[in-house]
Parts: C-alpha cells; sequence; structure tokens
C-alpha cells in the first residue's frame, strides 16, 4: 500500500470539506458546518500498475483546512511534507479562481518540489447545470480558461460536484495515479536504498527530507 | 420543538417580530432605525426560563414589532414541525425533556462523583422524588433534538446512545439545579422567575457548583454575571445600537463597503446547521430570526473591532451565545471572550493562537510527560539542533515550529470548545470559562488528553522507548512517520466528538486531585502565555537579522518549518543555520520556562528541577 499526503486549499466556502466528505463517505449536505482549524480523514483507493496490471493500493491521508485568508498563517503546517494538493475554487465564483492561483504559487515558491502533484478543481458544477432550477447560477469561470491555466502550470485539472458527486471520483483518481508515477520512478532510482522487503512496499507519507542524510540517517 | 418557537415568540411579543418579512438589509435598516423600539432580545432565543406556559400564553396571538399579527407565511416558517394549534402548550422546552420533572428516583450519587472523598457535597440534600418520569417523548421532535435544538445524533453519537444517557443525565441536572437553588436561598439571592440576575460571591463551593453545571436556564444569565458583562455594557451603553446605525449606512453607501461582510455571510448558513433555530426551512424566503441576530452581531463585532474584523469560528462563539442570550448581551460576550479570554486569538495573523498552542505544548510536556512523546514532533530537534545533536533553546524549539497536533487543537481555543465535544460538554467548559477564565481551556485541553491516553497507548508501541525522540521518517522504520502521526491526529481530532458524557471529563480529570494538571491555574496561564509570545517574537527577530526567516525558504518543503523557522534556510547553508542558532541559543535559553513550584507537587517538581539542572549546564 502506498500512502500519501493530500492538502486542500482554497478559499473559503467553495467547497472543500463537501468534496472530501463525497470522496469519503459518499455523502453531501447542503450546509456543511465551517471548518476551524484542520480536519483529517483518510480514505483508499485502487489504480492499476499500467506495467504489470496489478492493482494497487492508494491510500490518502487528507488534510481538509479552513479557507479564510488569515488561516493563512498556518498553511506551511498544512502542505508541509504534502505529496498533493487540491486546490478548489467554486466556478460560480470568478474571486475563487483568483485565490485558487495564489495557492497554486504559493505552493510553487514555498513548497517547490517538482514531484508535488497539484490539483486544480473547480466546484458546484451543479449549481450551473440544474436547468429552469432558480437555485441556477451563471457559471463565472470558463472550463477553458481554468483549464488553459492549469496546462500553462502543469497542474490537473477537474470540474467537479460535490452535490452530485459529478467527478469527485476521477480527481482522486487522477492524483493518484500520477503520484504513483512519480513514486514508481522514484522506487527505481533509489533501488537498494529502501530497507523495506516483502510483497508491499511501504512508502513513507510524507516527503523524505533532503537533511535526513546528516540528521537522520548519518 | 414548537414550544421552543411558540415560547420565545410568546415571551417577548412587542419585539421578537421585527423585520421577519424583511430581507436581511431591510431588517438592518429596520432595526436601526427603530430606535427605543429595537429589540434588545434576540428574536430567536429560545426560552429556558419560563416556569410551564399558561394556556392564556400560548393563545395569544403572535405580534411582531408593529403590533400587527405574524404573517401566516412565518408562522409556517417555524412551525415545520407541528402546527401551533396543536397541544402541549403547558410545557417549557426543558419540561419536553424531563429536565423540570422532579427526579424519578431517590437516587443521591452526586452525579457520579466518583471521587467523593475529595469533593462529596456533605452540604447538599436528598431531593424529593415523585413519580414522574421524564417526559421526553411528549414531543415528536424531542426524538430528534435536544433542548437547545441541536440533531442529537452526529457522526459519532446515535439517538439512542444520546437517549440512554440523556435519561440519565438529566436527572443529575434536575439534582445539580435543586443545589444551586438551595444555594441561592442560603445566600439570600431571588430566583427571579427562575431567571436569577445576582448570584452567590465566589469561594470554593461556588467553583465547585459551577464545575458541575450552571442550571441550563441560568447559563445566559449566570455567564453575564460572571464574566462582569453588564459591567462592559454600562461602560459602553449604546455602542452596540450605534454599531447597527453603521451598519446600516455602510449597507446603503454605494461607495464604501464592508470587508468582511461577504465573509460573514458565507458562514451564517454554516453555524450549527444542525440546530432548528438556525436551518432555514426550504419553503422559507427569508433567514430565520436567528440567522439575522448572528448576522448583525459578526458585522456589528467586525465594525467595533476591525484590527480583528471577522474570524471563521466566531461565527459558533457568536451563534452559541445567541441561544442564551439577547443580541446585545451576545454581542458583548463576544469581545470579553476575545480580548479577556483570547487576546489575539482572533487577530488577523492569528498569533494569539500559536501562542496559546504554544502554551498548551509546554503544558503538555510539563504535566502528561507520557502524552507529550506522542505528539512530539519527531523531526523537530535536527533542524535545531547542532550537529552534535545538542538541542537549541532549551529544547524549546516547538514553540516557534509548533507540533503539527496543533493544527487541531488551535480549533479547540478558536471556538472555545464549540463542535469539538458534544454540546453539554462545550456547555459545562463555557460555565467554567466564564467562572475561572482562560486557564480552564487549558486544563480542559489536558483533561482531554489524558483522556485519549489508553487509545494512544493501543495505537503502537513507542519505538525508541519512552523519554526518547523516536526519529520520524526514518527508512525502515515498521510504521512510516506520517502514518502514526494521522492516526495521532485521528485520535486527538476523534475522541472528544464521542464524550457525550461530560462527567467523565470532569469526575475522571478535572475532580482528582492527583493530576497535576489541575495545578494549573490562570496565574500560571498568563505567565505561560508572557513567556511563549516573547520568545516567539526574540526568535523571529533573531531569524530575521540571520535573514533565514521567510524570505528564504525555497526548499522548505524538506525542512519542518513552519511559519517561522531557522530551519527554512536553504539546506547548504548549515554554517549560517549554525551560527543563527548559536546567537538564539545564547540570547534565549537562560529563559527556559519554570513551571511552579507547588507544594504537593513534588514528582514534577523534581523533575522539572532536573531538566533546568542540566540545560544550564550544557549552557555553561
Amino acid at each position: 500500500m502506498l500512502q500519501f499526503k493530500l492538502v486542500l486549499l482554497g478559499d473559503s466556502s467553495v467547497g472543500k470539506s463537501s468534496i472530501v466528505h463525497r470522496f469519503v463517505k459518499d455523502s453531501f449536505d447542503e450546509f456543511r458546518e465551517s471548518t476551524i482549524g484542520a480536519a483529517f480523514l483518510s480514505q483508499t483507493i485502487k489504480i492499476e500498475d499500467k506495467g504489470s496490471q496489478q492493482e494497487v493500493v492508494i491510500k490518502f491521508e487528507i488534510w481538509d483546512t479552513a479557507g479564510q485568508e488569515r488561516y493563512k498563517s498556518l498553511a506551511p503546517m498544512y502542505y508541509r511534507n504534502a505529496n498533493a494538493a487540491l486546490v478548489v475554487y467554486d466556478v460560480t465564483q470568478q474571486d475563487s479562481l483568483a485565490k485558487a492561483q495564489g495557492w497554486v504559487n504559493e505552493l510553487k515558491t514555498k513548497v517547490g518540489e517538482d514531484d508535488l502533484v497539484i490539483c486544480l478543481v473547480g466546484n458546484k458544477l451543479d449549481l450551473c447545470t440544474e436547468e429552469g432550477e432558480s437555485s441556477s447560477k451563471p457559471k463565472a469561470v470558463e472550463s477553458s480558461d481554468a483549464e488553459g491555466y492549469a496546462n500553462e502550470q502543469g497542474l490537473l485539472f477537474h470540474e467537479v460536484s460535490a452535490k452530485t458527486g459529478e467527478g469527485v471520483k476521477q480527481v482522486f483518481q487522477s492524483i493518484g495515479e500520477k503520484l504513483y508515477e512519480f513514486k514508481k520512478h522514484e522506487l527505481a532510482n533509489s533501488k537498494g536504498r529502501q530497507g523495506a522487503g516483502g510483497d508491499t512496499v511501504n512508502v513513507q507519507l510524507q516527503r523524505p527530507s533532503t537533511n535526513d542524510a546528516t540528521s537522520c540517517c548519518g | 420543538m414548537m414550544d421552543v418557537e411558540r415560547s420565545r415568540h410568546s415571551m417577548h411579543p412587542g419585539s421578537s417580530g421585527s423585520g421577519l418579512r424583511h430581507s436581511p438589509r431591510e431588517t438592518a435598516v429596520l432595526i436601526a432605525t427603530a430606535g427605543n423600539g429595537y429589540p434588545k432580545k434576540s428574536p430567536s432565543m429560545p426560552n429556558f426560563h419560563e416556569k410551564p406556559f399558561t394556556s392564556t400564553n400560548a393563545s395569544e396571538p403572535i405580534l411582531n414589532s408593529n403590533g400587527l399579527p405574524v404573517s401566516s407565511e412565518y408562522v409556517a416558517d417555524n412551525s415545520g414541525v407541528q402546527s401551533l394549534t396543536d397541544g402541549d402548550a403547558s410545557l417549557s422546552v426543558i419540561e419536553m425533556y424531563g429536565d423540570e420533572v422532579e427526579s424519578r428516583r431517590p437516587e443521591n450519587e452526586d452525579g457520579g462523583n466518583l471521587e467523593g472523598d475529595e469533593d462529596a457535597d456533605s452540604d447538599e440534600l436528598e431531593l424529593p422524588t415523585s413519580g414522574m418520569p421524564p417526559t421526553g417523548s411528549a414531543m415528536p421532535n424531542s426524538d430528534y433534538f435536544d433542548r437547545y435544538g441541536f440533531k442529537k445524533q452526529s457522526n459519532l453519537i446515535t439517538e439512542q446512545d444520546y437517549d440512554e444517557w440523556w435519561e440519565n443525565y438529566s436527572q443529575y441536572c434536575i439534582r445539580r439545579k435543586h443545589k444551586w437553588k438551595i444555594l441561592m436561598e442560603k445566600s439570600g439571592l431571588p430566583m427571579d422567575n427562575d431567571s436569577p440576575n445576582r448570584f452567590p460571591s465566589r469561594s470554593e463551593k461556588l467553583k465547585r457548583y459551577v464545575r458541575k453545571g450552571i442550571p441550563a436556564e441560568w447559563r445566559g444569565n449566570a455567564w453575564w454575571y460572571f464574566a462582569r458583562g453588564q459591567e462592559k455594557l454600562n461602560k459602553n451603553k449604546g455602542i452596540y445600537d450605534k454599531l447597527l446605525l453603521k451598519m446600516d449606512d455602510l449597507l446603503k453607501s454605494k461607495t464604501k463597503s464592508m470587508p468582511d461582510l461577504d465573509i460573514i455571510e458565507r458562514d451564517l448558513n454554516r453555524t450549527f446547521p444542525d440546530n432548528i433555530h438556525f436551518q432555514k426551512e426550504t419553503f422559507q424566503i427569508d433567514d430565520p430570526p436567528m440567522i439575522k441576530s448572528l448576522r448583525r452581531v459578526l458585522v456589528a463585532f467586525s465594525l467595533y473591532n476591525p484590527k480583528i474584523g471577522y474570524c471563521q469560528s466566531m461565527n459558533f462563539l457568536a451563534g452559541l451565545l445567541l441561544l442564551f442570550m439577547d443580541e446585545e448581551r451576545a454581542f458583548w460576550m463576544l469581545v470579553i471572550i476575545t480580548s479577556r479570554y483570547l487576546p489575539g486569538v482572533h487577530n488577523i495573523n492569528l498569533e494569539g493562537v500559536n501562542v496559546d498552542q504554544g502554551v498548551l505544548m509546554l503544558c503538555i510536556k510539563e504535566y502528561l510527560p507520557e502524552i507529550w512523546q506522542y505528539i512530539m514532533p519527531q523531526t523537530s530537534s535536527k533542524h535545531f539542533s547542532l550537529n552534535n545533536g545538542t538541542s537549541l533553546l532549551g529544547g524549546n524549539d516547538f514553540l516557534y515550529k509548533l507540533p503539527p497536533i496543533t493544527l487541531c487543537t488551535a480549533s479547540w481555543f478558536m471556538s472555545c470548545f464549540v463542535g469539538v465535544l458534544p454540546i453539554e460538554g462545550t456547555l459545562r467548559i463555557w460555565d467554567c470559562l466564564f467562572y475561572e477564565e482562560s486557564h480552564f481551556l487549558f486544563k480542559i485541553s489536558l483533561a482531554i488528553f489524558k483522556l485519549c491516553e489508553p487509545e494512544l497507548i493501543k495505537l503502537k508501541p513507542l519505538r525508541n522507548g519512552i523519554g526518547k525522540n523516536p526519529i520520524r521518517g526514518q527508512r525502515g522504520s515498521q510504521m512510516s512517520n506520517g502514518e502514526s502521526e494521522m492516526e495521532v491526529f485521528q485520535i486527538v481530532q476523534t475522541f472528544p466528538k464521542q464524550l457525550i458524557n461530560p462527567n467523565e471529563l470532569f469526575d475522571r480529570v478535572i475532580f482528582k486531585r492527583r493530576f497535576s494538571l489541575n495545578k494549573l491555574d490562570q496565574d500560571e496561564v498568563d505567565r505561560c502565555r508572557k513567556y511563549v509570545s516573547s520568545q516567539r517574537l526574540k526568535y523571529k527577530h533573531y531569524s530575521e537579522i540571520m535573514g533565514t526567516g521567510h524570505r528564504n525558504n525555497n526548499n522548505n518543503s524538506n525542512n519542518n518549518s513552519n511559519d517561522i523557522g531557522i530551519a527554512s534556510s536553504s539546506s547548504n547553508s548549515a554554517d549560517g543555520e549554525k551560527m543563527a542558532g548559536d546567537i538564539i541559543n545564547d540570547a534565549l535559553s537562560s529563559e527556559v520556562y519554570g513551571f511552579k513550584k507547588g507544594l504537593g507537587g513534588v514528582h514534577w517538581n523534581n523533575s522539572i528541577k532536573a531538566k533546568v539542572k542540566q540545560m544550564r549546564k550544557k549552557k555553561g
């Protein structure tokens, strides 16, 4: 089993917790309590190793965070050692995309790891597609714009609805696949260094620190 | 639950309906311009104070502020569960759940006080009993909601769990209230129609009574009294009304805006969505009165204190206050909480959170060393240590780079345990918070950790032995560091939510003198807060001088640094790091925090003494 730390970032009330709950518990509440600080959940998925066609189990340790701007000062604690980041915006709120882009920049400058998988996710797709419903809202962020940005930045991109569940699984599936790709590559490069044996490779959740060489194994 | 609605409207027929058919903006206008007619009572305040309602009362038409009968739309709004003409008019909210009902059993175990030798209330009398069982099933909705309107069921507690527990706990509440009444009588204080405004003077006995729970119906008044709310209000008469006027002006103004309004709006419906008073039925056009009150209190606060503005978690503080007191009082209590009890915690930079979390970590290390080993950031020492492995800063580096567990415990403080524990537990903590001040939040946090201990022990054998700092992420270790870290988080996050019975916390930890954590007092916390904040400041200052702070942290994902950290220097600047470390060490290590040496605490005193000696030696 492979484990990865995944952190959710994004403006307040774009639906970070709702996406997590859809993914972990397959449930949805119209009104979910604001997240204070952070919440921790975990969920496993299976992906297929494209080479060996074998199933690989991936466990996500999910850190759900509070979205308000001022919580940003706590953010480094959230995303340190993260393997993946899900940066969420609300497709009906243009502002929220700008905030998401801010998070992407922060991750790129502060974490700056090539193998950090960042996925840009537009949520609340259901609000735009319920035809004739009074709750229907215009889509404020065009898919092509967000996707264009994501491609430019090398991010994964999905549009989802935590309410209907549309697209949510695919988000985690694609992140899992990408992480596995990286991990496989890394394992291939560092064979022999890892002490783990047996059939299962226990891979650390957290990134190996570059300082480890001196401080922990030295 | 219908009675809740009815009771509060029949309670304040002249004011409760204000602005019912207006949009939020119009409401603000209406209220701000209403002058003397402004409803000081929260329109949605559930009423625990009333004795059973007379039928006259219940049959009175519900009036809005204009004296007009409330529209049928509104009646429908609030009676989504039961029509107004149904029976049970003579039951109060509390009675519906059996709280006012005389105990049916002559139990006198004093609420399960396990350590009777310590805190037995010898002064307490047997309760007269009558044969009436709790009437928990009298109201259809009592099946789903508790006496405050919260859904009984949660992710971790079933309705059946709740009902079983409540059957006993409601009896406990009755007994406690009876004892309170006797105490009030002895102190010559009037009960004022079950809504007393004055309480006995401070004493060990009163403290014990408060710790065993203030009667739910008295809570609003008691909190207000113990927190000296009236004093605050008297000094600031008319301010709240002025703030509402200002809010109204700003809402009308096209040029000026309220920066916090948008973010407040987003949280209004995310405040107690499981509480009937905060719920908006699908057929409701307008916000429920409680949501309107919440909006006004939060906006008024953001105008009153722009340094804080609005911080997520304040919605829960204000929301809970509004269930127990009127708007203006709730507003001033929010002011008191954010300034007196939790200074700086809600400020824009959240530094107060970091300080309090630093204090909590120090306290855990001091009072619960057996727990500390589970939450100690296991990699942190390397970043602050010199190459020879000596830890800098007297081993207190965790004050600057807070352990990740603080992401979890920060919310305990920010929301004063709202949502952290089931509601009755939260209320018991609030009782003590207003009587004993903020150190109680630390004490109860320690108590929660103490109760978590068996689960933490189950979790994993400590790899490197007690007291030693197991190295996280060591290659080949049986459990990856992230895995165990996450499991600790999950326990600390989940455990308190399952604590349905508040007496678990109080009887098993808080009332036990043998736990040294009970020595923690306000003085200690105040001193500790000063220490942590000055250390953090100094550290920040030094790391800025050395240029190893924020600006030079391109590579810091590999370090366990957080917001400020020498560790964030790039990995090849080990020399610089060492130098900065030395300077900081020199400057700070002489200031190791020493907990107060109480008379009884021989063991922990000796251990801290030894530690301090060791540190001094190292430094010398």
